[in-house]
């Protein structure tokens, strides 16, 4: 599903972010990037649904070489890319329902379908009753559970998330957590980028870990450290 | 298809509603330069009409009699061949006479009825070596006596004059116009910017989901080809004002009878409308196409 062969990549005055990583990920994997800040997580992700271009090595993505993908189609691979971050990204003068709707609307989803696929990925994240609310009505969880539904509701093949919990308490962490692996489980591949140690060692999946730039450990049912 | 048109309707106009003041401001720059640029174009219609046959430097026309005989015909360019006075001319035919004053009479479709081909005098537009007035008026007084010259009518001042003050108004006209075209340009751009600053949030989120660039476009595309659409929309009745008062005034002018013929045809102020609406799509594009191309980088 994911491929990055000698992957690196270099920012304005010389700061490394990523250098010759390499790494497969399968279709249905659920991958835990971990490292420090600054050692490149965002920059691995945001390469994955191609905010940023690779200066060498070669990314592959749902069978798109993202090197040689020209821009025209880029919007069309985010289609089968799901993203949730640490600040949730949500449109605060639009109602909860509306916002996940959005996400449908502007890749131009027909009216009966947003219709019928809203109402049913509130019922997934547990936000049918405030389907109404606007983002600002809503706790932290709540919000990211919002903006896990917008990501989730067009059935991406993978769903990318930085930092989902970074601004979440430990209980309501566990509750995102617990969402994510249902939406795994459901056969989305899924790289989380992370620095929280509790939520990496309850979950016991693959862990990647970078240090300044470079792949230092891949292990399967990894910890923390 | 119909629900992504109603989509591209409902963001351009809650955009156009958000902003106001900047959305008047450049509605009302393009009505202004528009006006301008339209009132250029029938002021220089009009003078071009009073003036038609005295254009590009013919200073004289010799009228020959409707009969008159092939051998008049020759003894007349015998002279217009060979004086070094004459510059150059051109022999206008019953036919081509006929055809403009057509084009001249048009919205009077009675007086183009009373008249064939056959009745109108054929006649040559004389363009002088040297156009000072008197030596046009002697070289008129020689041909006028040729045998088959039915009249001759030279430029007089007052044509120049028309033609000088018509071609002074329409140019200040047109400078003020480009001017403010460009200004009405650059205040569509920055308000399709502001636009986009104030969606910027949402912009993002559609390209992280996978909208295309064309989707996130043409909202913003739409608003500035609205403002350009709107703005010669307001431009177009002083268009008309324009005919109805000014030039008409000149028309009824008892002081110089040349100016009678300062009018243009009926739907030539619904053709420059049609102009205007294009040039005002026109600049409301290009001003919003700036400013998508430039500040949204997606």
């Amino acid at each position: 599903m994911i491929r990055l062969e000698s992957v690196s990549k270099v920012f304005k005055g010389d700061v490394t972010a990523l250098r010759d990583a390499s790494a497969e990920i399968q279709r249905g994997e659920f991958v835990f990037l971990v490292g420090p800040s600054g050692s490149g997580k965002s920059t691995f992700i945001r390469l994955l649904n191609r905010e940023e271009v690779a200066d060498s090595g070669r990314i592959m993505v749902a069978g798109k070489d993202l090197g040689s993908l020209s821009s025209w189609r880029v919007p069309y691979l985010r289609r089968n890319i799901g993203c949730i971050f640490q600040d949730y990204k949500l449109l605060s003068k639009k109602t909860v329902s509306e916002n996940v709707a959005f996400g449908l609307e502007v890749i131009g989803r027909p009216r009966t379908v947003i219709k019928r696929q809203v109402p049913a990925i509130l019922e997934l994240v547990g936000l049918s009753r405030k389907a109404d609310r606007t983002p600002d009505e809503l706790s932290g969880g709540e919000q990211q559970r919002v903006s896990i539904a917008r990501a989730f509701v067009n059935r991406p093949l993978i769903l990318l998330a930085d930092e989902p919990t970074g601004n979440l308490d430990p209980a309501t962490s566990v509750g995102i957590m617990r969402l994510l692996d249902r939406i795994n489980r459901s056969g989305t591949t899924v790289v989380m980028a992370t620095h929280e140690r509790g939520v990496v060692d309850t979950m016991r999946r693959r862990v990647i870990e970078l240090d300044r730039g470079v792949i230092v450990r891949d292990e399967s049912r990894g910890v923390y450290d | 298809m119909i629900y992504r048109l109603w989509y591209f309707i409902r963001e351009t106009v809650v955009s156009l509603w958000r902003n106001l003041s900047l959305t008047l401001a450049a509605i009302l720059t393009v009505g202004i330069s528009l006006s301008l640029v339209g009132t250029s174009i029938l002021v220089r219609e009009g003078a071009d009409r009073a003036t038609a046959q005295f254009q590009e430097g013919v200073e004289f026309i010799v009228f020959m009699n409707a009969d008159h005989t092939p051998d008049q015909d020759v003894a007349i360019r015998q002279v217009l061949d060979t004086s070094p006075a004459i510059s150059e001319y051109a022999y206008i035919d019953k036919m081509a006479a006929y055809e403009e004053f057509q084009v001249l009479f048009v919205d009077k479709p009675e007086l183009i009825e009373s008249v064939t081909p056959d009745v109108m005098p054929p006649s040559y537009r004389i363009v002088p070596a040297d156009p000072d007035a008197a030596n046009v008026a002697e070289l008129a007084r020689q041909f006028s006596t040729q045998p088959g010259v039915r009249e001759v009518a030279t430029a007089t001042d007052a044509i120049r004059q028309i033609e000088d003050f018509s071609t002074r108004v329409s140019q200040v006209l047109l400078v003020a116009a480009v001017v403010l075209v460009v200004v009405s340009a650059m205040l569509i751009l920055n308000t399709v910017f502001t636009a986009i600053g104030a969606r910027r949030e949402e912009i993002e989120v559609m390209k992280l989901v996978g909208a295309t660039n064309w989707f996130v476009r043409i909202p913003f595309m739409l608003e500035g080809m609205i403002h350009g659409l709107i703005g010669a929309g307001l431009a177009i009745p002083s268009l008309f004002i324009v005919e109805d008062q000014v030039l008409s005034f000149f028309q009824e002018s008892d002081v110089v009878p040349l100016f009678r013929g300062f009018a243009v045809p009926d739907g030539f102020v619904w053709d420059t409308s049609l102009w205007l609406l294009l040039l005002g799509g026109t600049v409301g594009m290009l001003g919003s196409a700036i400013a998508v191309t430039r500040y949204l980088d997606v």
